[in-house]
């Protein structure tokens, strides 16, 4: 006899997956259109954000973006601005002996020569003048970092882009609705975006933010007063420096709101009643390769410049290299964010779907047991068998998969696109085919999916064809139930039906958590965003924040106030390099026994009081260490934290400010404001640099509000079908066990409001325990996450999350819930009775 | 025999029709069946399969429709009956056996025994009754950790628990060996004693006719015999 041949005819297991596929059509469309819709947005979300990444890429060089820019005091002249094009330092010590040099008395010179021995003399003040030069030069090398070996001289291309910084009035009513930021026209560097109409062309024109006039409802043609000038509006563009609306670079949040740039023609910029400010943006000769090395070139870049302008007589006011300029970076951020987080949301879905598919695939094994245990002995290998009860999911899975990714490269990728379109500043941009996409949202999925089943699966298949026979299919060995308390029958059913589904319970428990957590962010949001704005002005440590330019006027008299609500405070950004990434931390020095912050009279000179908000933000805590550094120098400090005082919405520490005014070389009684809680009316404008109140804390609320607010309630009803589908599924499962017994005991004689008072309630009592549990882990998770969003950010407040919205999250899972229990009430009368007969015949 | 015309007649069933199918592939399964059963006797219904002995049994559970004809219950017509009021009608007035058990897989003995008592508002005394089914020590026990005996005797303590007047009971020996089967029958036979139902035992098994008080034999869906016992003998002396 002959090798056995493989019989020619196909497999007609095959053929069964369709059928379960068509039978079960009800429970596989759910999971179908719920996997389409999942991945769809996924997908669309990578297809739109690598599509404007690669556009944000195509703006760097298109459109001449800068690799950073700063602000001087005043103008550059030719000299100044060729140095810094050099980008080497100053020639310090030839500085100084120069300078010393010129100090040199010409009476002193004349007496030399009068003198005998006038070579001797003339030597003598010369040498003097050398030591002084070295003198100054030693002190120098500590102050300007000379002796750095690791120096290098970066070469750039300087661009002049000065700007003006003044008010937006929209309607005419002469008052100011926004701030707004003209720049001239420019063809060299940071090139604009046209989105709508042209460049402003005339003295009267101007082209402003595509953003901005959205939000504002400004359109092509309207007439606005920008610095006491009107001006047509030509054009909306998009600039390539300003893809968010970051009016400082330190800015929490980007203020597309009441914050605007514009472009206008030399002249109409000329037109504009503000002062001009000094901005230059540069281009590297040389590009740095990555970030890491952006940031040691910007490095040096930033110790030339220090040197050049100090020797010119001259302030850095500002300096913010690309990679540290959130008007920039922020959206590329965001989208790598957002992209990351959408990976994790599907991946967590997929594992409780493939878990879900997992208790269907157990159930229908269940109940085909005789037919399983036919096949086996009929000569069927567990492998195949396995096999064919894993079809189902993964078929399910390609085809959500496929239709979502071509959802994702059609309409999801627009509807994801037009939401970054309504916070940010961008370029249209062309599809980009993304293999991240595919692999994410296909590949990665269809790979869980098989391997949880399979794993899900074949344990199920471990029995016997013999225990398959006799449906014997239990792990238990147990010889007696488990003994329940002695409670009513009604209750002991309810908790054995609950003990028979515990598996699939605890998939619920897990589904409504994940459900708990989204809506922990869709209700958390719009919550702390109200709170945020109801408590602005508690969390401000006075109601007025006046930042004065300097503390003495022209004849060295001190600029005070007779205010008694005032209290002096010294000021000073610092730099946190927490992980790389350096965040502004504000030093403020003030008086101890001041009535806005409770400084320990004892402070030693190296101690702290840190606000809540930055302890928050990097979990410190009262006797940690903290080593800030100074932003435009070189000077370093270590501190340690002695108290944590409340101060919710600023990151920043406090200190004596004589200590203060020690550790920053400043002079002994300086100051930089005052705080007070009531309006200074005292000081004269001119010595005015800033006046902060709770306006600017409500302006970040407002922007996160406009740009997620509205979508965070369709959050909540998306949130709803999740929570509807994930317990549809699970309860149909349930169900679908029960069947049988469902059908005896309407045979013996309980109503259907009976015996869905068996079933549901049970699923009812879970789905309580388990939206109690999760609403609170949700709360938990969410702070977490939360403070992961926040350090993304520069400044820092709570998540909040109230009494009454996690309870309107239990209700929107409950409503849920309800729908549900309608279909099941609906699926249970529909259970007929020779059901339990059926073995019979 | 007990004197049948001394006994109520509790249970009616006039000129009952039944058929499955459309067209040509209709089957007319009860083609009029005719018979009546009195309070507290045994009504043995025999016949081969295909007779149409269990859709019978299924309509006087209510738990099927007959096409035509009258079945009713002390005086109570189902055919009047919405599907409320047959689920009342099966609480109030029935008890059900299988052939295959049908016990709830994930409560114990005890358990599925209070689902039928939880239908009544006078149940019968659970002890006792675990007494009497020799169920006392299996109480805590799973349907899948018994035999199939024990299965069949929960079946029957579920469905007696309730005191129902009709016990209906569809091949309950059909799954069962010979001893056990005559450990069952007995047991239906003492549960008839003490409480006094009417039980009505579909089978195909010619010998348990014997037990009976009262033997209806059908074929193709019509009566063909219907005969009082006249020398009923215990179950236990029963043999095939």
């Amino acid at each position: 006899m002959g090798a056995a041949k493989k019989s020619s005819i196909g497999n007609p297991l095959r053929t069964r997956v369709l059928r379960e596929l068509i039978s079960e059509w009800k429970k596989y469309i759910v999971i179908f259109i719920f996997l389409t819709l999942m991945i769809g947005f996924i997908s669309g979300m990578y297809v739109a954000n690598n599509s404007l990444l690669a556009a944000a890429e195509r703006v760097k060089s298109a459109q001449m973006r800068e690799d950073g820019h700063f602000v001087l005091k005043d103008k550059a002249d030719d000299d100044l601005f060729e140095d810094i094009e050099e980008g080497d330092k100053v020639n310090v010590r030839a500085y100084y002996v120069y300078d010393a040099y010129d100090e040199i008395d010409a009476d002193d010179i004349r007496e030399a020569y009068a003198s005998g021995d006038y070579r001797e003399n003339l030597q003598r003040l010369y040498d003097e003048a050398d030591r002084k030069a070295h003198e100054d030069y030693e002190n120098a090398v500590g102050d300007y970092d000379l002796d750095d070996p690791y120096f290098r001289p970066v070469p750039v291309r300087l661009f002049e882009n000065f700007r003006k910084d003044t008010d937006e009035d929209i309607d005419g009513d002469g008052t100011r609705d926004s701030g707004i930021r003209v720049f001239i026209n420019r063809d060299n560097i940071n090139i604009p975006y046209i989105m709508e109409g042209k460049l402003a062309e005339t003295e009267d024109e101007i082209a402003i933010d595509r953003m901005h006039a959205n939000n504002q409802d400004i359109m092509v043609g309207d007439r606005i007063t920008v610095g006491g000038a009107e001006f047509t509006v030509s054009g909306l563009v998009a600039l390539p420096n300003y893809s968010t609306l970051h009016e400082d670079s330190t800015d929490s949040m980007f203020d597309a709101l009441t914050f605007d740039v514009a472009m206008a023609t030399k002249e109409g910029w000329d037109r504009i009643n503000s002062d001009e400010v000094y901005e230059y943006a540069w281009l590297y000769e040389e590009t740095p390769a990555d970030v890491r090395n952006e940031k040691r070139v910007s490095d040096n870049f930033l110790k030339a410049l220090i040197t050049q302008a100090a020797f010119a007589d001259n302030e850095i006011e500002d300096f913010v290299p690309e990679y540290a300029n959130a008007a920039i970076q922020f959206a590329p951020d965001d989208f790598g964010a957002d992209r990351a987080m959408g990976g994790v949301i599907l991946n967590i879905l997929v594992v409780v779907l493939a878990f879900i598919f997992g208790v269907t695939e157990s159930n229908t094994i269940a109940k085909e047991a005789p037919v399983i245990g036919t096949m086996r002995a009929s000569g069927y290998t567990r492998r195949e068998l396995t096999i064919n009860y894993l079809e189902p999911p993964v078929i399910v899975t390609l085809l959500g998969a496929t239709a979502g990714n071509i959802l994702g490269y059609t309409f999801f990728k627009n509807v994801v696109s037009a939401m970054y379109f309504n916070s940010y500043s961008l370029p249209k941009f062309d599809t980009v085919w993304t293999s991240e996409a595919f692999v994410r949202t296909t590949i990665i999925p269809i790979i869980m999916m098989l391997v949880i089943n399979w794993f899900i699966i074949k344990r199920k298949m471990r029995f016997s064809p013999l225990r398959f026979l006799r449906n014997d299919l239990t792990n238990s060995r147990r010889k007696r139930s488990l003994k329940l308390p002695d409670f009513s029958f009604i209750r002991r059913f309810r908790m054995r039906i609950f003990l028979q589904n515990i598996a699939g319970y605890f998939m619920l428990l897990v589904g409504i958590g994940f459900v708990m957590v989204m809506l922990a962010m869709a209700v958390g949001m719009p919550d702390t965003l109200s709170w945020y704005q109801a408590h602005a002005d508690e969390m401000m440590l006075a109601d007025y924040q006046l930042v004065l330019t300097s503390d003495r006027d022209e004849d060295g008299n001190k600029i005070e106030t007779v205010n008694p609500d005032a209290e002096k405070f010294s000021m000073e950004d610092l730099v946190y390099d927490n992980g790389g990434k350096g965040e502004t931390v504000t030093a403020y020095g003030m008086e101890p026994g001041n009535r806005y912050i409770d400084i320990p009279a004892d402070m030693k000179e190296n101690e702290i009081c840190l606000s809540t908000a930055c302890a928050y933000k990097y979990n410190l805590e009262e006797g940690d260490e903290i080593r800030l550094r100074e932003k435009f120098g070189y000077d370093s400090f270590d501190f340690r934290i002695k108290k944590i005082v409340e101060f919710d919405s600023g990151v920043s520490f406090f200190t004596d400010i004589d200590n203060f005014n020690a550790l920053f070389d400043r002079r002994e009684d300086s100051y930089n404001g005052y705080f007070s809680d009531s309006e200074i009316t005292d000081i004269d404008d001119d010595f005015v640099a800033a006046v902060v109140t709770s306006e600017d804390i409500h302006k970040m609320a407002a922007q996160l509000d406009h740009s997620m607010g509205a979508y965070m309630l369709y959050f909540q009803y998306l949130c709803i079908l999740l929570s509807a589908v994930l317990i549809f599924l699970l309860t149909k499962v349930i169900v679908e066990r029960n069947e049988k017994s469902i059908s005896m005991v309407k045979i013996l004689g309980y109503t259907d409001r009976e015996v869905a008072g068996l079933y549901l309630v049970t699923t009812t009592i879970v789905v309580i325990i388990s939206e109690v549990i999760t609403v609170f882990a949700a709360k938990k998770i969410m702070s977490v996450l939360w403070k992961l969003i926040m350090s993304r950010l520069d400044g820092y407040f709570p998540f909040v999350l109230s009494p009454s919205g996690m309870l309107r999250m239990c209700v929107l899972v409950f409503f849920g819930y309800l729908l549900v229990m309608l279909v099941d009430f609906r699926r249970i009368r529909r259970i007929p009775m020779d059901q339990a007969l059926k073995d019979m015949e | 025999m007990a004197d049948s015309k001394n006994k109520e007649k509790f249970l009616e069933i006039a000129d009952i029709k039944k058929g499955f199918g459309e067209g040509e592939t209709r089957q007319e399964v009860l083609q009029g069946v005719n018979f009546s059963a009195d309070k507290g006797e045994i009504c043995v219904l025999l016949g081969p399969s295909g007779s149409g002995k269990s859709t019978l049994l299924n309509i006087i559970g209510g738990i099927d429709n007959a096409d035509s004809g009258v079945i009713s219950i002390d005086g109570d017509s189902l055919a009047e009956m919405n599907e409320a009021a047959l689920t009342q009608y099966r609480r109030r007035h029935l008890g059900y056996v299988f052939q295959l058990y049908n016990l709830i897989p994930n409560l114990n003995v005890k358990e599925n025994i209070e689902v039928g008592a939880y239908l009544s508002d006078a149940p019968l005394d659970m002890e006792e009754l675990l007494d009497v089914l020799g169920l006392s020590e299996h109480r805590h026990k799973l349907p899948n950790q018994l035999s199939g005996g024990q299965q069949q005797r929960v079946s029957i303590g579920r469905a007696i628990v309730k005191n129902p007047d009709i016990l209906l009971c569809d091949e309950p020996t059909g799954a069962l060996d010979y001893n056990t089967s005559k450990e069952i029958l007995k047991l239906i036979e003492d549960v008839n004693k003490k409480y006094n139902n009417t039980v009505v035992i579909v089978t195909h098994n010619e010998a348990i006719k014997d037990m009976a008080d009262h033997v209806i034999r059908l074929r193709d869906g019509a009566v063909r015999h219907d005969d009082y016992n006249t020398e009923k003998i215990s179950a236990t002396e029963l043999d095939w």
